[in-house]
Formats: C-alpha cells, structure tokens, sequence
C-alpha cells in the first residue's frame, strides 16, 4: 500500500517562508508592537533598578512615587501594546490557518482516485481533522506565543548588554548547555511523540471499536479476547509514554538547572565590577532581575516545544497531500461516438501480480453488457479500467476513438460513471447532494429524478430539497442513500453505466427494490453491470464471463447456455 | 517508582460517583501519591529560595562589598538552581506516574465493562459517547490527581512565603498574601471566558473539520460524478464564516490577554512602590526590596496552581461521571427487559430491528421497558441445558429444527429473519424451547458457547486476519486455511501481502463486500457451534462462489445443526429442509423442490419475477429514524 506523502524539511521551510511572505505587512506590524510591548515590559526592573541605586544615595519618598508611577505607566503602555500586538498575530493566525486548511482540501479534491484508494481514506481522514486541527492550534496558540517570547528573551539579554557589555557576555553563561540539551531533545521528540499519539489513538479505538462491536463480542465470545487485546495498546501507551518522559527527563533538569547560572554569574561578575566602580549596584540589581524575567519566556518558549513539535509533524502531513501531483487534466480530445472498445488489455497493481491477462471486448452503444465470473477474477478491475480510473499497462480502452485515460476528467465523468456498493450521503440538503451532479439542474428536475428512481421516501421529508441529511440530522436508510446516489446519476446523465456491484452490500429485498430503480436509470444507455446474482446476467443482451483474467465465454444468455460452458452449469444450478 | 502497566488486575473501581471513581483512582497507588505530595511540597517551597538567596547576595555580598559572603551566596544559587532542577524532574516524573497508572486503570476497566456487557451497550449509550469517555474523559480525570502532589505543595509553599514575608515586614505580608489571590480570583473569571469564546471557535472548527471528513469520505463519489469545484468552493465559504468567527474571538481574547498581563503588573508597581518607601525609610534593606520583588513573583505559581486545579477538578468530575455512567451500565441477562420488539414504531424490514444508538434518548422512559423476568416463565439460569445436541423450537414462527440438520428459511420480510436469529440466540425473550427446556431459563453463557448468532453484518475488529479469525483457543493456521476454504475465502488471503498476518483495519474496510462477508462466514464456523444460525451469510458473494459455498457448509456442517436465513437459490437447493416464513410464521416445510412445487409463494419469492409480497416491504422505508441503517461496512451497532 503506498501512503501519501510527508512534505520533508525544505519543504516545510518553504511553506512557512510562503505564509510569511503573503502576509508580510501584518507580520511587520505584528512584530514592531511586540517589540514595543516588551520594551516598556523591560522598562519595571530597569526603574526598580534605579530605585535601588537613587535609595542607596539617599533620595527621598518624593523620588520613590515619581518613579513607582513610571512603573505603573510603563505596565499600562505595555497592557495597550501587546493588547494590539496580539491582535494583529492572532488575525495573522486566522487567515494563515484559514489558507492552509482551505488549500488542504482543494489539494484533496484533486487527488487522483487511484491514489486516494491506494492510500487509504484513513490515512486521509486523519489528516484532514487531527492534523488540520493540529496545524490550527499549532500557528494560532503556540506560534504567538513563541514570538512574543523569543521577542522577549533578545530584548531582556539586549537590555543586560546595555547595562554593561561585560555583564551581557556573563549573561550568556547557561545559553551553551540549554542549545545543546535543546538540540539533543528536539532530534529525538518528534518521532518519539509522534509515537505516543499514535498508540494514544490506536487505545482510543481499542475502545470505541469494542463498543461498536459490542453484540459480535457477545456472540461470539470474544471478551476476553478484546481485553488483551485492549491491555496491549495500554501497554503500548505507556512505552511510548515512558520514552517521551525519558526524553524530557534529561531535558527538564538540564534547562531549568541553567536558569541560574546566568544569574549567579552576573551577581558574582558584578561584584567584581563593583569594586572597580565600573557598575552601580543599580545596575546589577536590574541585570539580575532581567535574567530572572527571562526565565518566564524561556520556560514558555521549552513548554511549547511538545505542541510545536506535533504541529511540525502535523504541517509536514497537511503538506504532504499537496505534493501528490494532481488529477491530470487530460487533452482535449472528442470522442466520435459511444463505442467503448478494449483491446489487449493487460493490468496488475503496482505491488502485486498481473491481475487482467489481455481482454478483448467491445461494447455498442445502447447495449446491456453482463459480466459474471468467480470472485478474483478482475471483473472490477477490469471496470477501473472501463472507467478510466486505472490504465491498461499494455492495450487500450477506448470509446469513441479516444482513449479513456486521455480525455478531460469532467469530459470522462459525463460520459461513464461508475457506480459501485459505496455510497455517501453528504452532509448537507438533499438538494447539495444532488446539485453537484448537475449544477445546472431545478428543483423540478432534482424532484422528477428521485421520482424516476423510486425514492418515494421523499414525500415524507419535512423541507423537501431544503431537508439536512446526516451528521446528527436525518440519517438515510442504505437502500435510500443508494437511491439518492441513482437520482444523482439520472441528473448527471451519462452516456455509459458501469455498475460494479452495485447493490451487493445491501440486504436482499433492499438490493431488489435498489435494482428496480435502477431501471429507470438504465433506459436508453450502455450499460457494464457486474453481477453476482444471475437475474441480471439473463437480462443482459451479452454476458461475458471473466475467469483468471481472461474472457472465457461471451454471447447471450441463450448462446451460452447452448454452449454449455461454466455458465450453463451455474444457471442450472441456480435455478435448480 | 515507575508502575508496572497494564495492570493485570485493575480492580474494583467504586462507581457511587464521580468523586468517588477519583479517590478509588488515589487510593489505588497511595504510597506514590505521598510521595508526590512530599515531593511536590519540596518543589513549591524551593521556589522562594532563589529571592531569598538573591536578597543575601545583595545585601551580603554586593553592598556589604564582601566578596567571599558574596561568592558563598552566589555558589548557594548554582546549588540551589541544580536541586530545584532535580526536585522539578522527579515532581513530573511522580505526576505523569500517577497520571498514566490512573489513565491506565480507568482504560483497563472500561475495556473490561466493554467488552462484557455485550449487545445491549448499543441501546443505552450513544455511538460517539465511547469514543469521548476513550479520547478526553479518562485523560481529564487522571489530569485531577495532579492535585494530589503540588497542590499540597502549593499550600504549604503559600504559608513558607507569608512567613518570610512577615519577618520582613507585616504591612508588605498582608498587601502580598491578600492581593495575590485576590488578583488570582479577578483574572480567573476573565480566564473563563475566554475559555468560553474558544469553545464556540472550536465548535465551529468542529463543524468545518466535519464538512472535511465527509468530502474525504464521499471522495470516491465526487470522482466518479464530479462536483470537486463545487465541494472545494464550499468548504472555503465554510472556512471564511470561521476566519470571521476567529477575528472576533481574537478581539475579545487579545484585551483578555493583555489585562491578565496588566493587573498583576500593576499590583507588583503597588507592592514594588510601598516596599520602596519603606526601604527610603530605611524600614527594610534594599535586598529585601528586590526579595519582595521576587516573591510577589514566585507567590503566583503556587495560587495559579490552586486556581487551575480547581478547574481541573470541574472538568475531571464532569469527565468522571461519564466513566463511571458507562462502568453502571448493566449487561443484558435477556430477561425482558430490551426486546428490540418493545421499541415503538412501525415495523421495521429489510433493516434490522435495532434501534439507532442515538435514537434511545428521544424515547419516553417507559418505551424501552418491555416484558419482566416472570414472562419468560422464571430467573435465567435455573434449568440445565439439554446436555448434548438437541432440538430448536420456536413457538412464535412454529419453526421446529431438528439436531443435525441444514434448516435453510426463505423469509419474505428480512426483519422477520432477524427477529427469529434474535429468538433463536437468545437476544431477545422468546418461547423457544432447547431439547424440551425454555432456552431463557438456561444460563446465558451455556447458551452463547453452543448457539452462534452469525448476523451478516457482524463487527469485524482490527487484527491480522489471524487474529481475526481466532476466535477460539487451539485454533492454528491449519484449522484457517480449511475454514476459509469452507468460506470459499482463499483468494481473500492471497491477495493480502502477508497473507494470514496481514493487520487489517477496523471493520475490515480494506476488503470488499463479499470479502468481508466470506470473512465472517469463516469466523463463525471456526467457532463450531453446535447449533450455527447464518443470517444472509453470502449475500455479496457471486453466483460462482456462492455455489461453492452452499457445498462446502453442508459438508463441513455435517452432523451438526445448521440454520441459514437466505432466499438465495443456490443456498436454498443444498439444505436439508427449506421453511417458508411469511407474516412471521412458518406457512410451508420441505425440500428445496417441494416448496417450489407447493408454495407459489415460495415460488415467487426465490425467483424473483415478482414481489411476494410490496406492503411488508415498504412497511421498513417509512423514513423513520428510529431504526439504524445498516452500515454497509459491517454495521455500527
């Protein structure tokens, strides 16, 4: 099975400088007020700094209450900076997300089919919510956060510069220990946490799954088994926990015993400098109460480092999706005609044998083709094919003189369809789940459709069209949900039907009343079915059956039965 | 001390309530929790040394100018630095033990409820609720025990600092022990509200990542029929009501945010300005004008601690109570008291008879009661099983299976297949009778070892297929293979790449219908059952694989008894005897060719040139809502 791609570092890096770039004035605007807050911030120990030295001269109270209202003017400055600072990052924010996850799933709808089957929608599901989600949280908690902190920290350590440069290099002591350490942690986390999120999710099912299976559990026994089971991802759980925490047991202790190294370092070079007049105890005083300050970013800046970490990860999966290349537009080529000729046809799956071992078959149009054969066969291969979904790896598909794989995809849709046992309902009306289709069409059209398929059940709506569908609101019943997807296709209109089993999923009267509505649907169009129950194939003017690959019979019903081929021998049995 | 996880007996919680379930969570692992408080007390009180070392440095060393005091406090702070460092590790260390021991037993013991309070679980709670109780609810709930370290520790270090404080100076104590809190108890409203705007942001995020889920889903769809550009341009309207939504809350959160940042900032000028007109006085010495400084600043860890946890405990007790509702729920002893045929509406076909998870809140309390333990004629598990094979009669369809037979029953109306599986595996109260005894009134577990219910949608759950297929002990890969040869599933494993240990996900979603469907019906016949009741087992299965199917259950059944609910012909033709159920009751009983010879009606309904009967099948497609759909990737139940 091949995953969807992960977007590497270069790549990431890109994107970000991309968000940057498109956004530019905001972040300046967003960065200078940040600058500004912090600034004034600064501006609390710097004064009490001076405080200490105008007391130490033995100034009065007057001194004091001028220089306690600086303060208390400074912090006010401060609250009305960062207040716009951080507006201006939060909408910076907003509108990044809003471009990422907007950009996500345009990049998903272009997806090539074949390659979201190959991949799996989990895989996809995961990332268009856990990892959106993520990435959201990601630039609008902890990207602001990280800014204002590191904003900070440059300005506290640019302040102790100013105080006195010899006191600025003193200050760095800690820095060293604290980059590596940080280094150290930060090659390790990702994986590791990564790690653990999956075996949190895998517990999570664990759980939820024996809930949903809750009636086969009893059935069938299977408690105790679904409790090991369950006992193995809590296991899991907490090994992945355990190695995250003994990352963050070297990290912790490291960085929080640097704390102090700077601080004892400036007090002890001060008072040295001190002794040579070159620092007021002011100024000492001030620089240690920077570095105290500083502890509170660097804290936020490490504490962060976990999220920012997992929106890292999330960001390069949310990417990824963006660099599968999109559904190839096709050339622009019409097709003369309806006639859907394979010729030589041979396919296999990347990872796997060859599936189809040359297929010769030609389908006029207005003609109701039945394939039948064992299961394996390639009979739904062999309808990818039909539909231009996979491409022949020798021979062709064509219809009316042009390849299938070749024409323009909407040009392709609104000549083939496929319709196969999935079905889904989307959240929505019940007019969004059929306008799609056929953008084009009125409520009149839309109403007569579901009538041509039988979809009786919509005179009982509340709303009509307007009714809400799924997600909490009206869940429709399978056999509905495929008739919904049939009055779809009347709409749509194609010219060719492939029905790869088409109402195989569905209990037996479901799947009759299901294919009674398809009649209606198939009326006056080629038709592909694929069929398991032999009615169909009896029905059909032509029937092939597939074996291993190959066309092994192919005539009417009644040429086959005179044959007395494989299809004889199941026809009589079948109908005893 | 790391604990030892998963615990191989997680014990009895205590379910009284919400609290309750946490102090069990406490008293689980009491010799960690005091040592968390030890520690946790230590950590808190070592805060406010560094201010005080700092005080000295200055007052000692700097403005006395000694330069040997001033190197002794100064090595004091590395010290101190490197301790507190410890003492902070093994604080977080201890807590995330506690945390993930209490994470760890409340998922072992929900796991063990799950998975044994059985079918009923689908009717008393809804589908997503597990998945909360799995995903937030445990996670909240051990976050409470966080309490139990630091937040000793933050009392005690509250007190250390009013103490210090009071030597200092009295009046300074009071401004800082009072105003702190104080501040703590103003900035906690506006803390909540905002919390409150992010939680309407996230709903509505929560709705827009819905909206991309169902576009994945529905991926293959909008491929085959078009419509991307439309899908695309919606989400993005979708995605532009948020931005909105977004710049709104960030109005409102960045005053928040900057207040929170303004009123402990103005309050540490005011404590800063009196300390300092002390220290002019010459009240106080000017490093214990810095010292105040720094405790006003170390004071906030500790008070935003309790004020934290104190939401912590809100939430965990909310989180709490939906863990221990779902620990109270009882499993179903069939005793009357969930027949699906209590639900009221109209009669369901061609779905199961199930109710919608969801759907069970709507109802009126009484709705969902049915018949007492009394009607079924007595406590369950009060009479012997038959000992060995014996015959099933079911009164209510008048259907009478004889040990060791292949029974096929064509069913006009699929609900009334469903309903005589339910009879007859005992998921409901009925009259059947087992070898002469009521089947109510044997002990369930007797019943669930020897009668197999297999529904055509039965739960697939991730696995290897090994595992999958592994539903009783001693079972090798031998005893597989032939049981999906019964199943005519071996093409089924050799399209999978490594074959029997291929993981396969939840509801087997990878696979296909039919394959899916051979899947399960090698399931249940490697649980050999000695009575086996097949519902619909190849519905999705070709005309060619279904033949061999029929074949091969008759033979690998032989000699014991077999039940199949199907109407299909090929299934039909092999068994033993075919019943004709119609309006719920047995109308006609023979061979294959008998029936169809006798029963016009059998005739119809196997052939398909007619609808046997339209009223009972449009009876199920009323739209009602009060009966589930049948999930076609294996049923949510």
């Amino acid at each position: 099975m091949n995953g969807l791609p992960v977007a590497d570092r270069p790549a990431i890096r890109r994107a970000m400088v991309d968000l940057v770039g498109r956004d530019r004035r905001a972040v300046a605007v967003m960065l200078v007020l940040h600058i500004a807050a912090t600034i004034t911030g600064l501006a609390a120990p710097w004064l009490l700094g001076t405080i200490v030295d105008e007391v130490g001269s033995g100034a009065g109270v007057g001194t004091v209450d001028r220089l306690a209202i600086a303060i208390a003017g400074c912090v006010l400055a401060q609250c009305l900076l960062s207040r716009y600072a951080q507006y201006a990052g939060h909408r910076f924010g907003e509108r990044a997300v809003a471009r990422l996850r907007e950009e996500f799933v345009r990049r998903t709808l272009a997806l090539p089919v074949s390659v979201v089957e190959r991949a799996g929608t989990g895989d996809l599901a995961t990332r268009s919510s856990v990892d959106v989600t993520t990435v959201g949280v990601t630039v609008r908690e902890v990207v602001p956060v990280v800014v204002i902190a590191s904003a900070q920290l440059v300005l506290l350590f640019g302040a102790v510069f100013l105080l006195h440069p010899m006191l600025g290099l003193v200050a760095l002591t800690g820095l060293p220990s604290i980059y590596a350490v940080t280094r150290w942690y930060l090659r390790r986390a990702r994986t590791a946490y990564l790690a653990e999120g999956a075996a949190t999710a895998e517990l999570t099912e664990a759980l939820t799954t024996t809930a949903e299976g809750a009636r086969t559990v009893e059935a069938l026994r299977l408690g105790e088994d679904r409790v090991v089971h369950g006992n193995a991802r809590i296991g899991q759980v907490w090994a992945t926990r355990r190695r995250t925490l003994a990352l963050r047991s070297v990290f912790y202790p490291v960085v929080e015993g640097s704390y102090a190294l700077p601080i004892a370092a400036v007090l002890l070079v001060g008072g040295l400098f001190l002794d040579n007049d070159l620092v007021t105890l002011g100024e000492v005083v001030t620089a240690a109460l920077y570095l105290q300050q500083a502890i509170g970013p660097l804290d936020q800046i490490l504490q962060w480092m976990e999220q920012a970490q997992r929106g890292l990860a999330s960001f390069a999966r949310v990417l990824g999706v963006g660099q599968v290349p999109p559904e190839p537009r096709g050339r622009v080529s019409v097709p003369r005609g309806q006639r859907l000729v394979v010729r030589g046809a041979r396919f296999g799956y990347a990872d796997g044998p060859e599936v189809l071992h040359g297929i010769d078959l030609e389908v006029r149009p207005g003609e109701r083709l039945a394939i039948v054969g064992p299961s394996g066969a390639g009979k739904s291969t062999l309808a990818r094919l039909l539909a231009g979904i996979d491409t022949p790896q020798h021979g062709e598909v064509s219809i009316g003189g042009c390849r299938v794989v070749d024409l323009d995809p909407a040009e392709r849709r609104r000549r083939i369809a496929l319709v196969t046992q999935e079905h889904h309902v989307f959240i929505g009306s019940v007019r969004d789940n059929l306008a799609f289709a056929a953008p084009a069409a009125s409520d009149e059209q839309m109403r007569s459709a579901l009538a041509a398929v039988g979809a009786d059940w919509y005179d009982d709506l509340p709303d009509g069209l307007d009714t809400q569908l799924g997600d909490g609101a009206r869940d429709l019943s399978p056999a509905d949900a495929q008739q919904l997807a049939l009055a779809r296709l009347v709409l749509a209109d194609p010219d060719t039907l492939i029905l790869d089993e088409a109402t195989a999923a569905l209990d037996p009267t479901t799947a009759r009343r299901a294919e009674r509505a398809l009649g209606s649907v198939l009326a006056g169009r080629t038709v592909i079915a694929i069929a398991h129950r032999l009615n169909t194939a009896h029905d059909a003017d032509r029937v092939a059956v597939l074996a291993d690959g190959r066309v092994t019979e192919l005539g009417s019903h009644d040429e086959l039965l005179r044959a007395d081929g494989a299809y004889a021998a199941l026809w009589h049995s079948w109908h005893g | 001390m790391p604990p030892q996880l998963p615990h191989p007996h997680p014990g009895i919680p205590d379910t009284r309530g919400p609290l309750r379930y946490i102090w069990w969570l406490v008293r689980c692992q009491p010799w960690r929790v005091l040592r968390a408080s030890l520690v946790g007390t230590a950590w808190m009180t070592g805060l406010s040394l560094r201010p005080y070392l700092i005080s000295r440095a200055i007052d000692d060393g700097l403005r006395g100018r000694d330069n040997r005091a001033l190197l002794f406090w100064v090595g004091a702070i590395v010290v101190a630095g490197i301790v507190m460092a410890q003492l902070g590790i093994l604080r977080h260390r201890t807590m995330t033990f506690i945390r993930e021991d209490a994470t760890a037993r409340s998922a072992a013991v929900l796991l063990r409820q799950l998975s044994r309070i059985g079918a009923v679980l689908p009717r008393k709670l809804a589908a997503g609720e597990v998945a909360t109780v799995g995903g937030s609810d445990i996670g909240n709930t051990s976050h409470v025990l966080t309490m139990t370290g630091p937040g000793v520790g933050a009392v005690v270090a509250y007190s250390v600092v009013a103490v210090v404080l009071w030597s200092i100076s009295p009046l300074l104590a009071l401004c800082v022990l009072l105003g702190v809190p104080v501040i703590a108890v103003v900035i906690g409203p506006l803390l909540r509200r905002l919390e409150r705007a992010e939680t309407v942001y996230r709903h509505q995020q929560g709705v827009l990542t819905t909206r991309a889920g169902d576009i994945v889903a529905g991926l293959r769809v909008l491929a085959g029929v078009g419509g991307r550009d439309l899908f695309a341009r919606r989400y993005a309207t979708r995605s532009q009501d948020l931005l909105a939504e977004g710049y709104r809350v960030g109005a409102v959160n960045s005053w928040i945010d900057a207040l929170t940042l303004a009123i402990p900032g103005l309050f540490l000028a005011a404590v800063v300005w009196v300390a300092a007109r002390m220290a002019a006085t010459g009240d106080i010495t000017i490093g214990q004008l810095v010292a105040v400084y720094g405790y006003v600043a170390v004071l906030v860890v500790p008070v935003w601690f309790l004020l934290e946890g104190s939401y912590q405990m809100i939430r965990g007790r909310v989180a709490a109570r939906r863990i221990v509702a779902l620990l109270n729920l009882t499993p179903d002893h069939v005793d009357g008291r969930t027949a699906p045929d209590d639900v009221p509406g109209s009669k369901p076909s061609g779905v199961r008879g199930r109710s919608r998870p969801g759907g069970v809140r709507g109802r009126t309390p009484g709705g969902v009661r049915g018949r007492s333990v009394d009607d079924a004629g007595g406590p369950p598990g009060d009479r012997p099983a038959p000992t060995g094979p014996a015959e099933l009669r079911d009164p209510a369809s008048g259907l009478v299976v004889h040990h060791g037979r292949l029974v096929a029953v064509a069913a006009d109306d699929p609900a009334d297949a469903s309903a005589l599986a339910d009879r007859l595996g005992r998921f409901v109260v009925s009259e059947v009778i087992w070898g002469g005894v009521p089947l109510t009134r044997i002990a369930l577990a007797e019943v669930r070892g020897r009668i197999l219910v297999a529904d055509h949608d039965s739960y697939l759950f991730a696995g290897t297929l090994r595992e999958i297929l592994r539903v009783r002990k001693g079972l090798g890969d031998d005893e597989f293979r032939a049981a999906l040869r019964v199943a005519s599933a071996e093409d089924v494993v050799d399209a999978l790449p490594e074959g029997l240990g291929t993981p396969i996900d939840a509801r087997a979603r990878r696979l296909s219908g039919g394959q899916r469907q051979r899947v399960r019906l090698a399931r249940a016949l490697l649980a050999e059952p000695e009575v086996l009741i097949l519902v619909d087992p190849t519905s999705a299965v070709d005309a060619h694989t279904e033949a061999r199917i029929a074949e091969r259950i008759r033979t690998a059944r032989a000699g014991r008894t077999t039940i199949v609910l199907a109407t299909s012909p090929l299934l039909l033709g092999r068994a033993d005897t075919v019943a004709h159920l119609r309006d719920g009751r047995i109308v006609a009983t023979g061979t294959r060719a008998e029936l169809l010879d006798r029963d016009p009606g059998y005739r119809a309904l196997v052939s398909r040139e007619e609808e046997p009967d339209p009223g009972a099948e449009t009876g199920g497609f009323d739209g009602s809502t009060e009966f589930a759909p049948v999930d076609v990737e294996g049923s949510l139940r």
